[in-house]
C-alpha cells in the first residue's frame, strides 16, 4: 500500500510542478490550467507524421515518462513512504534518468523532421556536458552516508544538511539536474524561440500529453532527488515529514522553473565547455574535499 | 460553428474535452506576434495563450491583410493544425487559399476580446460535428514528376526513359505549383537544384549515347575511369557514366543514408542495394535500379568528394526553412537554412512581393499615396507616413511650421521606442527571455498610442527595463561576438551604428539637431553591440521627446497644384529611409523608395554561415530585419 | 522486501505506466479518428512543407567532449562501491580512488590542450 500512497503523493506533486510551470511560462497561477489542457490535449487528434519511425515515435513519450517514474520510486518521501528503497537507490536512479536520454534521441529520430532531429541530437551534446556533473556529487554524498539506499543518504544528514556539507556539489547537482530536466535555460531540445518546440514539436492530443507528462515527473523526481541528497530529506522541526517533503520538493521545483525566465538560453558550445572545463574540475575538487572531511570529522 | 471540427456527435466525454478546449486555447499568430503588437493588440491579454508550433495550436489568428505568398504559407500552417481548429481573422477578410475565417474582427483590442469570446463558445459547442469536410488546396499536394538522374531538364509526368540518354526515369516528389523542386541533400554545388544528380550506378543502361566529355567509372572504385562503357576489371561492375570531375564532382555520391550506414557490410543484406553501404532510398522508389555485385565500399570512398566541414569531416546536409511564420525571427522573412548537422552551411534569405506596388496608379492623389505608404510597413508606420509627408513637402517646395517639425519628431522617436521594444520582446522571445518579453511587450503597446504626459510616466518602467536588461546573467555570453559585422557605410540604422559607425538621417534634420540629438555608437559590431544601441537609443528619444515638447502624427500638408521632384530621407528605427518621388500638377507620378531591410536582407547569407543553429538565429534577429515593403 | 521483489515491484510500476499510458490511448481513439487530409502529417516546418527526409548523417560536434566522457563514465562504475566502503577504509581508500582520479585529470588536462574540448 506505500507504493498507492506515493503513487497518490506524486500525482498531487506533479500536478502542483505543472500549475508551477505554467505560471512560469504563461504569467497566470491557474489551479486549473493542467487539467484543463490535459482534458484539451486529450481531445484533440494525436498524429503520427508521414514516414515516421513509428516504434521511436510512439516509444518515446512511454519511455519518458516511465523512466521518470522509476527514478522516483526510490526517493523516500517519509522514513517509510517508498516505492522501493534498494540497496543500490542512487545508483538506480542514475540508471533510470539515463534514459531520458534515450527516449530524447528517439523523439528527435522519430518524426522525421529537421527541428526535432537537431534538438535530439543538442540533447545528447547536453546529456555529455551534465551526466559527470550529477554522478560525482552523488558519490559525495554516499561517500558521506556509507552508503548508497535513499533512506541512509537522508538519515546521514540529520546533524547537517549536505547543503552546507558540500556546497559545491550541490550547486553543481543543481545545474545539472535543471539540464536533465531541460528546463530553461538548458531547454535545448524543446527550445520555442531557436527550434519552434523541436522535439516535442511533432506530438500532437494525447501523445504530447504523456510527453509534457513525463517531463513534469521528470522535474518532481529531479527536485525530490535534490531534497533527498542535499537538503536533508524529509527532517525538520514542527511538520509531520511528508509536509517538509512536500515543501521542500516544490519549493526546489519553483527555483528551478523560475531561474529560467531570468536567463537567456545557453548556447550549446558554452553548455559543453563549462560542464567540462570549469564544472569536472570542481567536482573533483568536491569529492576530495568531502573525501578528507569524512575522514576527519567523527 | 468551426470548420476545423472534429467529426463526431458532441455527447459525454467530447463535450467535457469540447469545454477543455474552449478554457484553454492556444493561438498561432500570422505573420507573427511583433505584427500584432504593432498594431496595438495584447493577445494574451484577450485570452490567448501563445505557441510556437502550429501542432500544438487550436487558433490560427491572422492578423491584418498579408500578401498571396504569405497566405499560402498561412495555408500549409493551417493544414498542419490538428483538430479541432480554428480560423480568427482580424482586419482581413481576403484570406484565400484557406479557408473562411470562422470569426473575424476588426484591429482593435476591444473586438479581439469579443472575437475571443465567440471563438470560446464555438469550441465549447462545435469542437465536434457530425459532418466535416477536409481542407485541401492544390499547395498541400505533391506531385511525383519522374526525372533522368543524368539529365535533370527532363521531366516527365509519367514512368519512362529519358529521350537523351535512355536510362529509367526516377520518381521525385516536387510541390504541386513549381515553386523549389524536391531537392536531393546534396553536398555538391552542381548548378541545378540538385534533382539529378544523387542516383548512383544504374547498371543496365540500353543504349546511352554520351557526349565525349561524359567519362566511365566504377561505382566501387572511382579510380577506374574509362571512356567507353563496360565492365570494372577489379570487381566486374558495370561501368556508369557520370560527368568529369571539374564539373562539381561525381553523381554517385548518394546521401539519402540511414542511420546505420556507418557498418558497410550491412548493406549486403538489403535487397538490390548490394554494395551500398546502407542507402535508405526512402524518398523514392529504386526499384529501376539494380547494382551489381556487392563488393564492399569504405566510408572514405562514399564521401570521397563531398565538401569538408572544417573539422574535415564531410556528413550530410538538409535544407530547412525556417520562415515565413518562425517563432523568434519576424514573420513573413522567408529564410532557407542548409543544417550540416546544427550549423548552418548555407542560407538564403528574402522577403516575399508586397501586395500592390507601391503607386497602383500612375497619378495618385497625395492623400492617398501617403496612406498607402502608412499601411506598407505595419512595423514602422509612422517613420513612412513622415517620409511620405516630407517628400511631398520637398517636391512641393513647402515649408513646415516649427511647432509641427517637432511634433513630428516627437511621433518618430515615439514610434522608435515601441519598434525597439518590440525588438527587445522579438529577442526574448528567440533566446528565452520571459521576463523580458512580458515587460518588453508590455511597455510596446503602452508607448505606441502614448501622449506626452504618458510618456514621461513610463519614463522608471523603461529605466528599470534597461537596468534589469543590463544586469541579465549569461546576456553576454548569448550575444557577444555573434553576428559581427565590419564597418560598412553601406549600412544602415543601428546595424551601422553599432560598428562605430555614427551614419544616421537625423543629423540632416535641423529640428532633431536642435533638440540635442547626438548618434549612438558603440564598436565591436556584434549582436551584444546592436542590443546596447537599440537600448541606449530607447533612452536618447525619450529625451529627444521630452525636449521637443509635443507628440503629433505626421499629417500631409497641402500640396496644391504643385509640381517638381523631391527627395527625403527618415531614420527610421531600422535605419535610413530614402524616397524619391515626383509632382504632377499635386499628383503623385513616380515614386522610388529604398529601405534599409532591403539591405540588411544580404547580410544573412555571411553572418550565419558556418555558424551553429541558435546563433544563427541570434545573428538573423539581432539585424531587426522588416520584411515589408522590401520589395519595391 | 528483497532486492528480487523490489525489482519485481519496478517491473511492475513500469508494465503499469505503460498499461495506463495505453489506455489513455485508447481512449482518446474512442473520442474520435485522426482524419487524413493532405498535408497534415507532414512535420512542421514554419510555413513550409517539408519533404526531404531528414535521416541522414548528422554532423554531431561534440565527439570530443564523448570520448573523455566514456572514460569518465568508465571511472564512475568503480566509484559507485569505493563511496560506499571509503569511510571503513580510510585514507588508503583517499590516495587510491585520488590516484586514479588524478590520472583521469591529468587526460582531461591532456584533451583539453589538443583542443578536443571545444566545439569541432
Amino acid at each position: 500500500m506505500t507504493t498507492l500512497l506515493v503513487l497518490l503523493s506524486l500525482t498531487v506533486g506533479v500536478y502542483l510542478v505543472a500549475v508551477l510551470e505554467a505560471w512560469t511560462t504563461n504569467g497566470h497561477f491557474r489551479i486549473a490550467a493542467p487539467l484543463c489542457s490535459a482534458l484539451a490535449l486529450l481531445g484533440r487528434e494525436s498524429i503520427v507524421p508521414r514516414k515516421a519511425d513509428r516504434i521511436f515515435f510512439e516509444a518515446a513519450p512511454i519511455l519518458l515518462l516511465t523512466s521518470a517514474l522509476l527514478g522516483a520510486a526510490v526517493i523516500p518521501l517519509a522514513p517509510a513512504l517508498i516505492v522501493t528503497d534498494l540497496a543500490t537507490g542512487a545508483l538506480f536512479l542514475n540508471a533510470a534518468l539515463a534514459y531520458v536520454l534515450v527516449a530524447l534521441l528517439m523523439a528527435g529520430w522519430g518524426p522525421d523532421g529537421a527541428y526535432a532531429m537537431v534538438g535530439g541530437w543538442r540533447f545528447l551534446g547536453q546529456v555529455i556536458a551534465y551526466a559527470m556533473l550529477i554522478v560525482m556529487p552523488i558519490m559525495a554524498v554516499a561517500m558521506r552516508a556509507e552508503s548508497l539506499l535513499t533512506t541512509e543518504i537522508v538519515a546521514s544528514q540529520a546533524g547537517l544538511w549536505n547543503i552546507l556539507y558540500q556546497p559545491l556539489g550541490f550547486v553543481l547537482f543543481f545545474a545539472a539536474a535543471m539540464a536533465l530536466a531541460f528546463v530553461p535555460p538548458f531547454d535545448l531540445p524543446t527550445a520555442q524561440g531557436e527550434l519552434a518546440g523541436g522535439v516535442e514539436g511533432e506530438y500532437t492530443g494525447v501523445r504530447l500529453a504523456v510527453f509534457r507528462l513525463g517531463r513534469m515527473v521528470l522535474i518532481l523526481t529531479l527536485a525530490a532527488a535534490t531534497v533527498t541528497f542535499y537538503l536533508g530529506g524529509w527532517q525538520g522541526p514542527l511538520l509531520p515529514p511528508w509536509a517538509w517533503s512536500a515543501i521542500k520538493t516544490l519549493a526546489v521545483a519553483a527555483t528551478m522553473l523560475l531561474a529560467g525566465r531570468m536567463m537567456p538560453r545557453i548556447r550549446e558550445a558554452h553548455l559543453l565547455a563549462w560542464g567540462w572545463k570549469l564544472g569536472i574540475p570542481l567536482a573533483l575538487l568536491n569529492i576530495f574535499l568531502v573525501g578528507v572531511l569524512v575522514l576527519v570529522l567523527p | 460553428m468551426i470548420a476545423g471540427a472534429r467529426q463526431g456527435r458532441l455527447s459525454g466525454l467530447r463535450r467535457l474535452t469540447a469545454l477543455a478546449m474552449a478554457r484553454d486555447l492556444r493561438a498561432f499568430l500570422v505573420p507573427g506576434p511583433e505584427i500584432a503588437r504593432a498594431h496595438g493588440l495584447d493577445i494574451e491579454a484577450a485570452g490567448l495563450l501563445r505557441v510556437a508550433s502550429p501542432r500544438h495550436a487550436s487558433v490560427l489568428l491572422v492578423v491584418g491583410a498579408i500578401p498571396p505568398a504569405l497566405r499560402e504559407a498561412a495555408a500549409i500552417v493551417y493544414a498542419q493544425m490538428v483538430r479541432p481548429r480554428a480560423l480568427f481573422a482580424l482586419g482581413t477578410q481576403t484570406l484565400s487559399p484557406l479557408p473562411a475565417a470562422d470569426v473575424g474582427a476588426r484591429l482593435s483590442q476591444d473586438e479581439l476580446v469579443e472575437g475571443v469570446h465567440r471563438l470560446r463558445r464555438a469550441f465549447a459547442e462545435g469542437a465536434f460535428r457530425p459532418q466535416v469536410s477536409s481542407f485541401d488546396t492544390p499547395i498541400l499536394h505533391v506531385r511525383i514528376q519522374y526525372t533522368c538522374p543524368m539529365h535533370p531538364e527532363v521531366i516527365r509526368d509519367e514512368p519512362g526513359t529519358c529521350p537523351k540518354c535512355g536510362m529509367t526515369l526516377v520518381p521525385h516528389e516536387t510541390r504541386a505549383e513549381g515553386g523549389s523542386a524536391h531537392r536531393h541533400h546534396h553536398t555538391m554545388d552542381s548548378g541545378t537544384p540538385g534533382q539529378a544528380a544523387s542516383e548512383p550506378g544504374h547498371s543496365g543502361h540500353p543504349g546511352m549515347d554520351h557526349a565525349a566529355l561524359v567519362q566511365y567509372t566504377c561505382p566501387m572504385h572511382p579510380e577506374v575511369i574509362r571512356d567507353e562503357p563496360g565492365t570494372c576489371p577489379k570487381c566486374g561492375m558495370t561501368l556508369v557514366p557520370h560527368e568529369t570531375r571539374a564539373e562539381g564532382g561525381s553523381v554517385h555520391r548518394h546521401h539519402h543514408h540511414t542511420m546505420d550506414s556507418g557498418t558497410p557490410g550491412q548493406a549486403a543484406s538489403e535487397p538490390g542495394h548490394s554494395g551500398h553501404p546502407g542507402m535508405d532510398h526512402s524518398a523514392m522508389d529504386h526499384s529501376a535500379m539494380d547494382h551489381g555485385d556487392g563488393m564492399f565500399m569504405s566510408m572514405v570512398e562514399v564521401t570521397r568528394d563531398l565538401p569538408r566541414s572544417i573539422d574535415g569531416l564531410a556528413m550530410d546536409w538538409i535544407d530547412v526553412p525556417f520562415g515565413p511564420f518562425f517563432p523568434g525571427l519576424p514573420g513573413g522573412l522567408q529564410l532557407m537554412l542548409t543544417l550540416d548537422g546544427d550549423t548552418v552551411a548555407r542560407s538564403a534569405a528574402h522577403a516575399q512581393r508586397d501586395m500592390e506596388p507601391l503607386l497602383p496608379a500612375p497619378d495618385l492623389d497625395p492623400v492617398r499615396f501617403v496612406s498607402r505608404l502608412t499601411e506598407m510597413d505595419p512595423l514602422s508606420p509612422v517613420s513612412y507616413r513622415l517620409l511620405a509627408c516630407r517628400a511631398m513637402e520637398d517636391a512641393a517646395g513647402a515649408e513646415v511650421p516649427d511647432d509641427i517639425a517637432r511634433g513630428r519628431v516627437g511621433a518618430l522617436e515615439r514610434e522608435r521606442i515601441a519598434s525597439h521594444l518590440g525588438w527587445l520582446a522579438l529577442f526574448a522571445q528567440q533566446t528565452g527571455l520571459g521576463w523580458l518579453m512580458g515587460d518588453a511587450a508590455g511597455l510596446q503597446l503602452h508607448v505606441r498610442h502614448a501622449d506626452l504626459k504618458r510618456l514621461m510616466g513610463l519614463r522608471p518602467a523603461l529605466r528599470t527595463l534597461t537596468r534589469r536588461l543590463r544586469r541579465t546573467p549569461l546576456l553576454k555570453a548569448r550575444t557577444a561576438g555573434l553576428g559581427r559585422l565590419a564597418p560598412d557605410p553601406t549600412l544602415r540604422g543601428p546595424v551601422v551604428r553599432a560598428t562605430g559607425i555614427g551614419a544616421d538621417a537625423r543629423h540632416t534634420d535641423s529640428t532633431c539637431a536642435m533638440l540635442g540629438f547626438t548618434a549612438i555608437t558603440r564598436t565591436g559590431g556584434d549582436a551584444l553591440a546592436r542590443l546596447f544601441v537599440r537600448v541606449e537609443e530607447i533612452t536618447h528619444s525619450l529625451a529627444l521627446i521630452e525636449t521637443a515638447g509635443v507628440v503629433e502624427r505626421p499629417e500631409p500638408a497641402d500640396t496644391g497644384e504643385a509640381s517638381g521632384a523631391g527627395e527625403a530621407v527618415v531614420e527610421t528605427p531600422r535605419g535610413e529611409a530614402r524616397l524619391q518621388l515626383t509632382l504632377d500638377k499635386g499628383r503623385v507620378s513616380a515614386a522610388r523608395l529604398g529601405t534599409p531591410s532591403m539591405r540588411h536582407l544580404e547580410l544573412v547569407g555571411p553572418l550565419t554561415e558556418g555558424q551553429e543553429l541558435g546563433d544563427a538565429l541570434v545573428a538573423v534577429g539581432s539585424l531587426d530585419l522588416s520584411p515589408w515593403g522590401t520589395g519595391q | 522486501m528483497n532486492a528480487l521483489e523490489q525489482y519485481g515491484l519496478l517491473l511492475g510500476l513500469a508494465v503499469g505506466t505503460v498499461g495506463v499510458v495505453l489506455s489513455l490511448y485508447g481512449l482518446a481513439r474512442r473520442i474520435g479518428k485522426v482524419r487524413r487530409e493532405p498535408g497534415k502529417d507532414v512535420p512542421a516546418t514554419a510555413g513550409q512543407l517539408s519533404r526531404d527526409p531528414v535521416w541522414v548523417r548528422y554532423h554531431a560536434r561534440y565527439y570530443g567532449y564523448a570520448l573523455l566522457f566514456l572514460a569518465f563514465d568508465m571511472e564512475m562504475a568503480y566509484m559507485y562501491p569505493w563511496a560506499v566502503v571509503y569511510r571503513q577504509e580510510g585514507l588508503v581508500a583517499l590516495l587510491d580512488m585520488g590516484v586514479f582520479l588524478a590520472i583521469l585529470f591529468l587526460g582531461l588536462l591532456y584533451g583539453w590542450s589538443q583542443g578536443a574540448l571545444r566545439r569541432q
